[in-house]
């Protein structure tokens, strides 16, 4: 007996361990209490993708001064965030720690196409809602899943929203495209390769960097002999900063055409000498530094809470995928559970607060995928070239040449 | 064209030559390849920033403050880990250097975080020179001559003092140079303060091209331990012309075959030097005696 009895008390304890976490889960106004609702989200803190990590402390400070200024129908938001240092399998981890320990209600932001691919299957499965990913890949809203409501303009869309400003507002005439070899790189190489396309014109040099490289003198040699008037930078600020050193030696000065994701003016003035005056590059959201009323005290918010720490784009963009989640929140009314936040996110409707103008619907997860493209001009001095705009070229098809 | 990408790819494979160098020196020493030589490079490049950048101190004062770091850095490094290492064979020393390396990332991302910056040099990076229509920036005639007064000086040291005698007999007969009374980890310890020094000019000069973060040397030591293997491993010699070599077919193969496997014909190199040469140019072949 006893040997059987060593052998059923495990079994035993197991069974019902799996059978109080599958209770004590779902329900569907989890991290919901009479006083507060709990937010998580997660991103690199820490390693190669560190500098991203400020988006998550601009949330934080966001959801400090919404609860300054009373909270979401006499609620606090408690929000949690864990750092994964871009790596998927942390990602994964801590995501399962703030649904299983932290009792989330929802999601917010999530920074970045690996990781947040890694949760994204764990998520829906748990319908927790999830606003605004962090990465403009078309996984996350093609096709659109219930609980996950997309803000990130597609890189596919931005890439063609570049390249038709650069044909029919510049007269761009020879196009030359440098991109990161992945998902975000290759969006915007595709989008921009669609437009061109339907022009019967073709880039006169792609050329792919790898995200390791740190040294792109041939690449800069091939550029320079394309004889590009015009080059899209698909990058990171690394190597974005060093192969425009590495054209300026050469003495070789195209007009560039920058992803938002390289849209940290402060950060792209300083690692390239100043060499990011007249850069264009794109926004999906007021200017960090802009007089924008609504920005200055998002500004103010972040300075108190973060004194040391640099306002910049990715502070900033924490404020703008977070007030998305916090006008659904407002929306649902203090009967709030999941569904009923689901449900408020789909009456969006061209609302707007400082990105974009978000319209969501049943079967639209894709919330907005309007930029606009500004142009560097010294320090932190900027002209805002146009309004926001978006492009109608076939996302069907961006996927297909995606994959 | 072809002029200035060899130029280009002297200049990239000016650092490969110091780190392989670097690499080198400490395997000829003790068939270790130091794969904490990078970080440790970085850490004292970020030690330049602090007394350049934040303190605003002068251009030499933050080179010579971070060259003794460097020299501290390397004998610590030994004195505190390797030496320390019961019964040590190849394969735990090796992964000492991986953990020291790990150490070492971690602590960079702790005190500076991973914000890329800008290391100011006095050299420009943009400034240029054009000899016969090739043009070469005075960062980049500043890095190739660095490399080149850093072997001259280590070709000085190895073979004209003392101290340099005796790092040589200790790294071809370890056990015959101490009966002679020479102390081998003093001489291990010295071996590692010089290479920790290289590798932190190394950083120095590509902190400039590229940017000051926690993963800069990453690319680099990989191309530099290529580079040392292609010379052979155990020549010094061999690991600054293997250097050399691979600045310049990196980016020649990547201007006119592909791009997009530049990056690996650093490693193709490798499987090709191991299948026909497998000492390496200029190595010696190794034998063990068994």
């Amino acid at each position: 007996m006893m040997k059987y009895l060593n052998r059923i008390v495990p079994v035993l304890f197991i069974a019902a361990f799996t059978l109080f976490i599958a209770c004590e889960r779902g329900g569907d106004a989890t991290g919901v209490t009479e006083d507060e609702i709990v937010i998580g989200s997660w991103g690199p803190l820490t390693g190669p993708g560190a500098l991203w990590g400020n988006i998550l402390r601009g949330m934080d400070a966001y959801f400090d001064m919404v609860n300054e200024e009373g909270g979401i129908h006499g609620r606090n938001v408690r929000f949690v965030y864990r750092d994964d240092g871009y790596e998927p399998p942390r990602t994964v981890s801590a995501v399962r720690q703030m649904v299983q320990n932290d009792n989330v209600f929802a999601f917010v932001g999530g920074i970045g196409t690996a990781p947040s691919m890694a949760v994204k299957d764990y998520i829906i499965e748990n319908n927790i809602p999830w606003v605004g990913p962090l990465t403009g890949s078309t996984h996350f809203a093609y096709p659109p899943q219930e609980n996950i409501f997309a803000l990130f303009p597609l890189y596919a869309r931005e890439g063609a929203v570049h390249a038709e400003y650069a044909l029919d507002e510049l007269g761009a005439e020879r196009i030359a495209i440098i991109y990161q070899n992945d998902d975000y790189g290759r969006g915007g190489l595709i989008g921009a390769e669609m437009i061109l396309e339907e022009r019967g014109m073709d880039f006169v040099e792609r050329l792919s960097v790898e995200i390791t490289d740190s040294d792109l003198s041939s690449h800069a040699a091939r550029l320079r002999q394309s004889g590009a008037d015009m080059v899209m930078m698909w990058l990171l600020p690394r190597q974005a900063a060093i192969i425009m050193g590495n054209t300026a030696v050469l003495g070789y000065n195209p007009t560039w055409m920058a992803s938002s994701a390289l849209g940290d003016m402060g950060l792209m003035i300083d690692i390239t000498e100043g060499r990011w005056e007249g850069v264009l590059f794109s926004m999906f959201g007021e200017m960090p530094y802009s007089d924008h009323e609504q920005m200055q005290a998002y500004r103010a918010a972040f300075e108190k809470k973060y004194p040391d720490l640099r306002w910049g784009l990715f502070a900033s963009s924490g404020f703008v995928f977070a007030e998305v989640l916090v006008e659904g929140l407002e929306r649902a009314g203090r009967d709030l559970t999941r569904q009923s936040l689901i449900e408020a996110m789909e009456t969006f409707e061209g609302w707007q607060g400082v990105g974009a103008e978000v319209t969501f619907a049943p079967g639209v997860r894709q919330g907005s995928s309007s930029l606009y493209l500004v142009k560097a001009k010294g320090g932190l001095d900027y002209e805002i070239l146009t309004d926001f705009m978006d492009s109608d070229i076939d996302i069907d098809e961006a996927i297909r040449r995606l994959r | 064209m072809t002029g200035q990408l060899i130029i280009s790819g002297l200049t990239i494979g000016s650092i490969y030559a110091m780190l392989a160098l670097a690499m080198s020196i400490i395997y000829k020493a003790s068939e270790i390849p130091n794969f904490a030589q990078g970080d440790m490079g970085m850490i004292s490049t970020y030690i330049a920033y602090m007394i350049l950048v934040v303190h605003g101190w002068p251009f030499w004062m933050a080179f010579a403050g971070a060259m003794i770091f460097a020299v501290i850095l390397g004998f610590l490094f030994e004195f505190l880990f390797i030496r320390r290492a019961k019964e040590p064979n190849i394969l735990n020393l090796i992964i000492v250097t991986l953990g020291f390396q790990l150490f070492l990332y971690g602590m960079t991302g702790w005190r500076w975080g991973s914000d890329q910056r800008r290391l100011g040099m006095p050299f420009s990076e943009t400034d240029t020179i054009n000899v016969g229509g090739v043009v070469i920036s005075h960062l980049g005639v500043a890095t190739i001559l660095t490399s080149i007064i850093i072997m001259v000086m280590l070709w000085f040291f190895l073979s004209r003092t003392k101290l340099g005698l005796a790092m040589k007999a200790v790294q071809q007969n370890p056990m015959a140079a101490e009966i002679n009374g020479i102390p081998k980890d003093r001489i291990l310890g010295i071996s590692f303060a010089i290479s920790s020094v290289i590798g932190a000019m190394a950083g120095m000069m590509i902190a400039p091209i590229t940017t000051l973060d926690p993963n800069m040397m990453w690319d680099p030591l990989m191309k530099g331990f290529a580079a040392a293997v292609l010379g052979g491993m155990t020549s010094l010699p061999g690991a600054i012309i293997g250097g050399y070599l691979l600045g310049i077919i990196e980016n020649l193969f990547g201007f006119y075959v592909s791009l997009e496997f530049k990056s690996v014909v650093a490693f193709l190199i490798i499987v090709l030097v191991l299948v026909f040469k497998p000492a390496g140019i200029l190595g010696h072949h190794y034998v063990r005696k068994v």
